[in-house]
């Protein structure tokens, strides 16, 4: 009987892995966004045009500019000019080496490429990871033109503010799974993906707009961290696997579930096709697009309403207890195993929405989440492991944090100085800045 | 379907490069998480010190290629401090965010334009091997072997000083984890207050171990530029780390053995799936119907879906892998 039992939990798990695979192959399948077409192979040029005074954020297209593409000995291959937007497509014969050159004389007056190195760019056979290959050309007005020190921090500042209230959402869910079940998911960040990819196939592929597709978006959100609880974590949980070893368990489902997002939406970054094409609002100095302006109010809509409700409803207070202590909590009346599916729940759902925003904010891809991860980690160990108003205030504040230093790092390595954030925090105050002073170690 | 090819691939993956290095990084890995219960999640920035080591010495600082080691063993000691000082008092899952995120770190650096004359950017670092090449005793236009196990002289050296120095490293752990200094680190895997109760400082052991398993890793990274013949910052993302970790715990967590063998069976799984899947869709995509259910592009990505799905369902089934005991591998989380 017995044996039985735990045989009929190994075919669940086994099944609920599959059918959790299929949902998501057959909720993009018809789509065929994989993007690729046969064995063809192509390079896909792209001329943007960065704006400093707006921000690393605000690109326009290039439009009229040749870009030539030579084999590496120097054989030309082909040759066009952008279009509208910004984008040519130069096929070639094989996965191979390239040069690309982009023809200076052809750029519009006024524009030059930012880093002049960067006029010819060689292309590694081993970079075409899917049959295309893009590169992009960053043209800019000569640096910093008319952007005042000033304008520039509360340009970042604004940046910053919209970055950390999508890493405050997202990180909600993964500071209070570990304060509820003492599970540390690293597959959070495909939770957020899970949001932004959704949300493409309804806005794009389905063309429902995004203030409609959205609530059904973060409800599937929230289904899908119901799921992974029910299918993977309890099941894993009562079978008494440590939690170390749901640990590497969450990894590999990250790694799974990564893939699964690469098969089927392919390795480029897509755009959400509602309100992409904006001009900016100008208030003050502040460069900032209405979308951008929407987003982050209901950003702090959203997250003024979480605080509210774990802080006055009788569930969120339940939350909270259960994150606090699980056996005090569990021995004054509350339902733990409820509370921790509603955590799921509303983690799942709160790191869809953060996915949606990312994917208005940026693009969608299908690394999204889990590149954001490695913020999240740090937001929550800054507010406290556990406490879901640190990762509210932990998560906001660093994303500001990283923006802001982009004025003195370049913005590849923005991200940098979140790890020196996470480390001192580690070293002073492991417990994080709204965590009890208690051991950890 | 050229089954021959394909099976010839297949056992060519269990003694090839790809196997050796994956073999060598288990074993560091092995070292800090099998046996002392280290979650290192940055594996992949060990091997990049190695990597780099070696590539800097040509790019950067004009030296001869053996300096490469002392310096990579430098980076791995300040790398180990870096993510050990924090982390190695509190629970075990502060060390799993913080390694990764510094392998996240540490290859957004050396992929950086900024440094660029340091590291190479995303081109990374070639033209730095010479020296290992002219000791090279094979003919690199040739190929050497019998039956399915034929090198081309270029690769044969890296074949045979890899799985050296894979004997090497195997004997070294399974030495050490026999001595007084294996029995300390065992016993902190499994009560690191018992250990701290017999007056060891734990906390060195537990940074020693970190340190010698980087220094392990290391090795794995210089294997594979050597081979390559150049320095990738792409070789060492994150999820190179995951991969070995599931050759690890195939394999068999805290037994020697169990990383060598994990290691060559992970390859000899993902060549064969990889070898028949790419057969299968060579000549377009497969189809039923208009429903298509895999095409060439997509390839890698189901291959990498299943190396998920396998640790996933290792850990969950069989954690102690092919050859390891399950009453010593209770991992628990402090």
């Amino acid at each position: 009987m017995l044996g039985l039992r735990f045989k009929f939990r190994a075919v669940a798990l086994k099944t609920l892995l599959f059918v959790s695979t299929g949902l998501i192959v057959i909720g993009f399948a018809p789509s065929g966004v994989s993007g690729a077409t046969g064995d063809e192979f192509s390079i896909i040029a792209s001329v943007q045009n960065q704006t400093l005074v707006d921000g690393s954020t605000s690109r326009t297209p290039v439009e009229g500019v040749t870009i030539n593409v030579l084999k590496a000995d120097g054989t030309p291959i082909g040759e066009a000019v952008t279009g509208k937007d910004g984008l040519c497509t130069i096929s070639v014969p094989s996965r191979d080496d390239y040069v690309i050159e982009l023809n200076l004389s052809t750029l519009p007056d006024g524009l030059t490429l930012i880093d002049a190195e960067k006029q010819k760019v060689a292309v590694n056979r081993d970079l075409f990871t899917t049959n295309t290959k893009r590169v992009t050309f960053f043209t800019g007005e000569s640096a910093n033109a008319g952007a005042s020190a000033s304008e520039r921090i509360l340009q970042r500042l604004s940046d910053g503010i919209r970055l950390g209230l999508i890493i405050a959402m997202c990180s909600v869910g993964l500071s209070l799974v570990f304060g509820t079940t003492g599970l540390t998911n690293f597959a959070h960040g495909e939770m957020v993906t899970f949001g932004g990819l959704v949300a493409f196939y309804f806005n794009v592929i389905l063309e429902i707009p995004i203030l409609i597709s959205g609530p059904v978006v973060i409800l599937m959100g929230g289904l899908f961290g119901l799921l992974l609880n029910w299918g993977i974590f309890a099941r894993l949980t009562k079978r008494g696997v440590t939690l170390l070893s749901q640990l590497v368990v969450t990894v590999g489902l990250s790694l799974m579930l990564r893939n699964i997002y690469l098969f089927q939406f392919g390795g480029r970054t897509k755009q959400l096709s509602s309100y992409s094409k904006q001009v900016n609002l100008e208030i003050g100095p502040i460069g900032i697009t209405p979308r951008d302006l929407t987003t982050a109010i209901l950003g702090v809509i959203i997250l003024v309403s979480v605080a509210l409700f774990l802080q006055r409803s009788r569930l969120g207070k339940a939350i909270r207890a259960v994150s606090d202590n699980v056996q005090l909590a569990s021995a004054t009346g509350i339902d733990t195993r409820k509370v921790i599916k509603i955590v799921w729940f509303a983690g799942g759902a709160l790191a869809a929405t953060g996915g949606i925003f990312r994917g208005l904010d940026e693009q969608v891809s299908f690394s999204m989440g889990s590149d954001l991860l490695f913020l999240m980690f740090a937001g929550i160990t800054l507010g406290g492991l556990g406490s879901a108003f640190g990762a509210l205030i932990g998560g906001f504040f660093i994303g500001i944090f990283v923006e802001m230093s982009s004025l003195y790092f370049p913005s590849e390595l923005k991200v940098a100085p979140a790890l020196f954030i996470l480390i001192v925090m580690l070293v002073v105050r492991p417990q994080g800045l709204l965590g009890k002073s208690q051991r950890v170690g | 379907m050229d089954w021959s090819q394909i099976i010839q691939n297949t056992i060519l993956a269990a003694l090839g490069v790809d196997a050796i290095y994956f073999a060598i990084a288990a074993l560091g890995l092995n070292v800090q998480f099998g046996y002392t219960g280290l979650v290192n999640f940055g594996q992949a920035a060990f091997m990049a010190c190695g990597s780099y080591g070696l590539g800097m010495t040509a790019q950067y600082f004009g030296i001869g290629l053996w300096w490469g080691i002392p310096l990579g063993i430098v980076f791995v000691i300040i790398l180990a401090l870096i993510v050990g000082i924090p982390t190695l008092r509190l629970r075990a899952d502060y060390l799993a965010i913080v390694t990764i995120a510094v392998a996240e770190i540490v290859r957004l650096f050396v992929r950086s334009v900024k440094f660029n004359y340091m590291f190479g950017g995303t081109e990374g670092i070639s033209n730095f091997s010479r020296d290992y090449r002219e000791l090279n005793p094979f003919d690199p236009g040739a190929t050497y072997g019998f039956g399915p196990f034929t090198f081309s002289g270029y690769t044969l050296i890296t074949v045979l000083v890899g799985w050296v120095l894979v004997g090497v490293f195997a004997l070294f752990v399974w030495q050490l984890m026999r001595s007084p200094w294996g029995r300390v680190i065992k016993g902190i895997r499994e009560d690191e207050d018992a250990v701290r109760s017999l007056g060891k400082n734990v906390y060195f052991y537990k940074l020693q171990s970190l340190i010698l398993g980087g220094i392990i890793g290391m090795f794995a990274g210089m294997v594979l530029s050597l081979d390559r013949g150049s320095v990738q910052p792409d070789n060492y993302s994150r999820d190179v780390t995951f991969y070995i970790l599931t050759a690890l715990v195939l394999g068999g967590l805290a037994k020697v053995a169990g990383s060598v063998v994990g290691a060559m069976l992970f390859w000899v799984i993902f060549v064969f799936s990889d070898n028949v899947l790419r057969e299968i869709t060579r000549t377009g995509p497969l189809r039923i119907g208009d429903f298509t259910i895999i095409q060439s592009t997509q390839v890698g990505a189901v291959n990498y879906m299943f190396v998920g799905l396998g640790l996933m369902l290792l850990m969950t089934y069989r954690p102690q892998g092919l050859f390891g005991n399950k009453t010593e591998m209770a991992l628990d989380g402090r």
